[in-house]
């Protein structure tokens, strides 16, 4: 047994490039992460971010005929997974690392039972007879609230928050040391989403599961994380534990973030909206990729290094006036 | 003041092999002119279709609906051109409500190269106006749909709803599919709008935190029927019907410290098809009691609160 406490999982510089048309999109730049056993990190940012992508390349499930590169390491238990083999990679995937993907509606095979979905990697991983790997998927799907009468159905005979229970039950079966949740419950109306997001937090604890929760809701992380890790055009900008950032958000942009959400608590006239736009991602940039948006820009940002600042232990924010004015 | 819109005991039914899906059920409520009702619930619950039947996308099954003190339910022809001058609608995903073959320009003239009452030179100066207000450079007119970020492209729907002086704009989602920094620029675009020209919207989101931002009225509704219905602080100061406290306490927050007591739904919302006399919700309800097995009808618990429940009056205790 190794230390419960050390880094098992880690992404160190990680970086991955499109191209699109003529131009190369810089989709994620410079990623370094680390993970204990049993933790959940909140990966928080907007559309085009990047968050998908490094999910994707966690697995190395990028799309392959628009990857132009794909450089650093993803290190799981002491191995490099971009360096990974065939073979390894194919054991590793769904049993050490698993994936709920956003669609409910498309991450299941419409022609297959949700019975023998479940069955499949549980049976291929453990080499098992496929008895034994259909009791695991019932188990599985009684787990997450399904009854066994309903294990031969198909995934159209089932609503959006019971396909999604099914996702989870198929993500879950041969118990993964690393889930990656990529937008779990978006596509689910709240008060599923709810059920959906105890359910997780009651597998995770039960099976000990460290997680990555993929998200644009800062509710939900709030709801479920430990450590989050606030990501901006393809950087990770702002890191800490979830107390961190949200009792006292560093950067601009999630100061932003926090200050263009509608407060069911506060009566505002107006909200703050972050003006403008993402920067285009084929560009690079000099200084501070949220400069242009940022209300405390002023000249040193076009020369900002974007090193990551440590404000106290473990809490980092990619602004050189954290630290300077505001500490 | 006088209510700008009316509607009573609206039906909206649609015929599907398995039987008769009550869409929008025995629907009563009504929008005073220059303010904004908010329609929140979960997906599938009608929201959509009542917006729709409201302005004619769909033809009511049953019911009335009253604008300006006219009765609108049935129009001909001529009335209708009429009517659709006056009301419009912002659509969900501004991704496919745009003409992918039409240029920003293009779209935002069309309304009123259609209503053949302007010239063309006016039209082009209204069109300037109106990217004008709405936030949309004047470079862009030229450009594509796909050219544009989500929430540009929100602004030129936004825009084609204005070109017309419309009275009335049923805004369906109508941020729903935008980040929150570009949601929040266009909630406050739609806020200062209905300022400047007294507009009138129906708001339809999910969202609850959005709805209570933007309106002043709030309308809960759940598979097809009306079951809370008050001014916006009241519902998040008395939420009464059990739906909507399930509701309100399902929202996850940013506050990480609040203790907030979660009342967890059992089972999922129950077909809209032949759904029968009893409460609609009392399968999934925890307060459900014997009584409750019969139909339920909006009642006035408090001034202007209006809940359809039998045991609001207990409820209102706790």
């Amino acid at each position: 047994m190794t230390e419960k406490n050390e880094a098992f999982f880690e992404i160190q510089n990680l970086t991955v490039e499109y191209h699109s048309g003529n131009a190369i999109i810089h989709a994620v730049n410079d990623v370094s992460l680390s993970l204990s056993q049993g933790e959940t990190l909140g990966l928080v940012g907007e559309t085009g971010a990047g968050k998908t992508t490094i999910a994707r390349a966690i697995l190395r499930i990028l799309p392959e005929h628009s990857v132009e590169s794909v450089s650093g390491k993803v290190m799981f238990e002491g191995k490099d997974i971009l360096e990974m083999n065939a073979r390894d990679l194919h054991d590793l995937r769904g049993r050490d690392i698993s994936m709920i993907f956003q669609d409910p509606m498309t991450a299941l095979n419409p022609v297959k039972t949700v019975i023998s979905q479940i069955a499949e990697g549980y049976k291929l991983h453990h080499g098992c007879p496929q008895a034994e790997a259909n009791e695991r998927a019932i188990k599985m799907l009684e787990m997450v609230g399904i009854g066994a009468n309903r294990a031969y159905e198909y995934p159209h005979q089932f609503s959006g928050g019971m396909k999604q229970r099914v996702v989870i039950a198929l993500a879950l079966a041969c118990s993964p040391k690393l889930l990656l949740a990529d937008e779990p419950t978006t596509a689910l109306d709240v008060t599923i989403q709810a059920q959906v997001l105890d359910l997780i937090k009651d597998l995770r604890d039960e099976l000990g599961t460290a997680m990555i929760l993929i998200t644009h809701d800062l509710g939900v992380v709030a709801d479920i994380c430990d450590k989050v890790a606030v990501i901006y055009a393809g950087r990770i900008i702002e890191s800490g534990t979830k107390e961190d950032v949200f009792d006292h958000p560093a950067h601009p942009y999630t100061q932003g973030l926090f200050a263009a959400l509608p407060d069911l608590e506060k009566e505002v006239e107006r909200l703050s909206p972050i003006e403008g736009l993402p920067p285009d991602p084929s560009v690079i940039r000099k200084g501070c990729d949220f400069m242009e948006r940022c209300p405390h820009r002023c000249d040193r940002c076009t020369s900002f290094d974007n090193n990551m600042v440590e404000l106290s232990t473990g809490h980092f924010s990619r602004c050189y006036r954290t630290g300077n004015e505001e500490a | 003041m006088a209510a700008l819109l009316e509607v009573r005991n609206l039906k909206k039914y649609f015929k599907s092999p398995g039987g008769t899906v009550h869409a929008v059920d025995d629907v009563s409520f009504e929008i005073e002119e220059g303010k904004t009702v908010g329609l929140v619930g979960e997906s599938g619950c009608g929201k959509s279709t009542l917006g729709r039947t409201l302005i004619h996308l769909n033809e009511s099954t049953e019911g009335t609906i009253v604008y300006k003190g006219k009765d609108v339910t049935h129009l001909n022809k001529k009335e209708m051109v009429a009517f659709r001058r006056e009301v419009q609608m912002i659509f969900q995903d501004p991704f496919s409500s745009l003409d992918p073959r039409q240029t920003v320009s293009d779209i935002i003239k069309e309304p009123m190269l259609l209503s053949k009452s302007m010239s063309k030179a006016k039209v082009e100066e209204r069109t300037e106006e109106l990217m004008d207000t709405v936030g949309v450079e004047k470079r862009l007119r030229m450009s594509y749909p796909h050219e544009l970020d989500g929430g540009r492209r929100q602004r030129v729907g936004i825009a084609r709803a204005l070109a017309l002086n419309p009275k009335f704009i049923v805004c369906d989602e109508p941020v729903s599919a935008l980040d929150v920094s570009i949601q929040a620029q266009i909630l406050n675009l739609l806020m200062d709008l209905q300022e400047q020209m007294g507009l009138t919207y129906l708001f339809i989101t999910h969202d609850m935190s959005v709805v209570k931002h933007i309106s002043n009225q709030i309308c809960v509704m759940y598979l097809g029927q009306m079951v809370e219905k008050c001014d916006r602080n009241e519902l998040f100061a008395h939420p009464t019907h059990p739906y909507t406290r399930a509701l309100l306490s399902a929202i996850p927050t940013t506050d990480i410290h609040a203790k907030k007591e979660r009342i967890l739904l059992k089972g999922e919302i129950k077909s809209p098809i032949d759904p029968g006399e009893e409460c609609r919700f009392c399968s999934r309800c925890i307060y459900a009691k014997e009584e409750c097995k019969k139909a339920q009808s909006l009642t006035e618990i408090s001034p202007g609160h209006f809940v359809a429940c039998c045991r609001a009056k207990e409820l209102t205790d706790t």
